[in-house]
């Protein structure tokens, strides 16, 4: 797996859970070509063996923890998550437990920021909200930024 | 003079997925008992309407990150009855091997990470992992034994790609399969020790009448063909599965419950399957699971973890028999027409029996569509268990009492992610 990895979380077919894969989508060309994109449901095992090896692991997720549908919050993931993120989307052995899981059996990389979206309710559907594709935008322009930042680190010096 | 407690548990923790329970107990008696699922697989009959026929297996797939593959197959085998198509031969064999890699990665994270720390008392896998750190990793690399098979064969780990009516879009070549087999040798001992280790854990008693609904096949322990059988006398075609089985509602619930016609409730999954088939298991799968102490049918539900062990010693070792033996095939599917017609799917999704249904119209279009997850049709019997052990715990705290009714669920993997948002666990006592 590569140095760099994004990963968008969620299942494209139930509403605004898809926000993840979408990030991914709108991500495509906009990043170096050795940054991988991978879209997943949420599997915690996936999600290590995804980023175990990684020097540079963002996650995209929907998260559901109470605030305005639409909002973004960036955490540095190996901080562990906000403990009301629990339970969000459709994919319960999810990121949070995936983050406790790969810190318990070291299969965290050296440095994982996660976005999180706040959506609403999570029902089967093909749209996204209007809200929610306007923050999918707001996270696409964050990621690019982030990476020009910090993935440059990585990208430059990305020899092992 | 009532006093009125109820305990309200956010999410059930360790479900896959979300779902709700209620329970009223007045007086020290049960009044009543609910367990929901809101579900999905409605929304997705309805998406499929009207698009090509060609799209069933991928669209389904998505109703569970967990099983896409049940979803995959039930919906091709459909199709396939639909148009007299028959895959057999190294494609067939090739279904069966993919099968195995979804209950090999399923059933390990059910083992390792939802179920046993139950047994072993931890509020979950990750409170394990800090004294038990080997055994998460052993669960852990055998579940990635298993996403391996899925992601050769199925194209990918996540939403395999790679499955369609007939066949498959690209079929591995024998070196890349047999590229599989150091790692399958290890899932072979590791399954194995895994069936030594819970079949070491302690288990209420808890021996209940189940009517077991599975497939039956008469030369192997099935994944995708055969008939549907139970342990009290059904013996019936795929297609035959609407006239024997029924969604309807039940006294004090809008839910609805799947029963056997006339009958009631019905049980799917590793238990059923276990006791229709024990004797298509290898050897080495049946003399491990008689050394764990189970008979030759297991009627306590929460034995199923020393089951879905079992099962995947058995899902190893069939990989290592299908890609000992593979021949690539020269063709990765089978030509089909498309014609106006009914086709039924029935497979055996880790969870249990998973039945489609689709109508299609002249051109290839699916005019109507019916998918039947074994969640829905296990919910009457896990809210009849819930009763059980109720009934045997009603002494117990509300914190306490939650714990014993929330294991007791998930004794069924219910995949409630084919089901709704926020389990909310109620306990009413008046």
């Amino acid at each position: 797996m590569a140095d760099v990895v994004v990963i968008g979380v969620g299942n494209r077919m139930m509403g605004d859970d898809a926000v993840g894969p979408i990030v991914i989508d709108r991500l495509a060309g906009r990043l170096p070509e050795s940054v991988a994109l991978v879209e997943s449901v949420g599997d915690a095992t996936h999600l290590l063996d995804t980023w175990r090896d990684a020097r540079l692991t963002v996650v995209v997720d929907a998260v559901v923890s109470g605030g305005v549908p639409g909002s973004v919050h960036r955490v540095e993931g190996k901080m562990g998550l906000p403990s009301s993120w629990r339970s969000a989307s459709t994919h319960l052995i999810g990121v949070v437990e995936a983050i406790e899981l790969g810190g318990a059996v070291d299969m965290l990389p050296d440095e994982l920021v996660v976005y999180g979206i706040e959506i609403g309710t999570v029902s089967p559907g093909v749209e996204l909200a209007p809200d929610i594709a306007a923050a999918a935008d707001e996270v696409v322009e964050l990621v690019v930024a982030e990476m020009a930042e910090s993935g440059r680190r990585y990208l430059v010096s990305g020899t092992r | 003079m009532t006093n009125a407690r109820e305990i309200s548990v956010e999410y059930l923790a360790r479900v896959e997925g979300e779902g709700s329970m209620r329970v009223k107990v007045v007086d020290d008696k049960i009044e009543d008992v609910e367990f929901s699922i809101f579900e999905p697989p409605r929304f997705f009959e309805a998406f499929m309407r009207g698009r090509p026929h060609t799209e069933a297996p991928d669209i389904t797939a998505r109703i569970c990150g967990i099983c896409p593959v049940a979803y995959q197959m039930s919906a091709v085998h459909a199709m396939e009855d639909a148009f007299g198509a028959t895959v057999g031969g190294s494609l067939r064999e090739l279904r069966r091997l993919l099968y195995c890699g979804e209950w090999i990665e399923s059933h390990a994270l059910h083992i390792y990470l939802l179920h046993a720390p139950d047994f072993l008392g931890y509020e979950s896998g990750i409170h394990m992992a800090a004294d038990h750190r080997e055994v998460v990793e052993q669960g852990l690399r055998l579940k990635k034994a298993g996403n391996a098979i899925v992601g050769l064969v199925g194209g990918r780990e996540i939403h395999p790609i790679n499955v369609r009516v007939g066949g498959f879009y690209r079929v591995p070549t024998k070196r890349e399969l047999e590229a599989m087999v150091p790692e399958l040798e290890w899932a072979r001992d590791a399954a194995a020790a895994t069936i030594r280790f819970v079949g070491g854990f302690t288990f209420p008693d808890a021996d209940m009448d189940f009517e077991f609904v599975s497939l039956s096949h008469p030369d192997e322990y099935p994944f995708n063909e055969g008939r549907i059988v139970s342990n009290k006398g059904l013996d019936l075609a795929i297609s035959e599965y609407n006239d024997y089985f029924v969604e309807q509602h039940v006294e004090r619930s809008n839910a609805l419950h799947s029963q056997i016609r006339e009958r009631g409730a019905y049980h799917v999954g590793p238990l059923a399957r276990y006791a229709n088939n024990f004797e298509k298991l290898t050897p080495f799968a049946q003399e491990l699971a008689l050394e764990a102490g189970l008979g030759t049918k297991v009627a306590n539900p929460f034995k199923s973890i020393v089951v879905r062990a079992v099962e995947v010693l058995y899902a190893v070792e069939e990989s290592l028999r299908i890609i000992d033996s593979y021949m690539q095939p020269t063709e990765p599917y089978v030509s089909y027409t498309a014609a106006e017609g009914e086709g039924h799917g029935a497979t055996e999704a880790p969870r249990g029996l998973l039945y489609h249904r689709y109508r299609i119209h002249d051109d290839g279009r699916i005019a109507d569509a019916q998918i039947v997850p074994p969640t829905a049709q296990n919910q009457l019997t896990i809210e009849s268990d819930l009763r059980f052990v109720l009934e045997g715990h009603l002494h117990l705290p509300d914190d306490e009492l939650s714990w014993v009714l929330e294991q007791s669920i998930r004794n069924y993997d219910p995949c409630i992610s084919c089901a709704t948002h926020f389990l909310d666990l109620t306990v009413e006592r008046g």
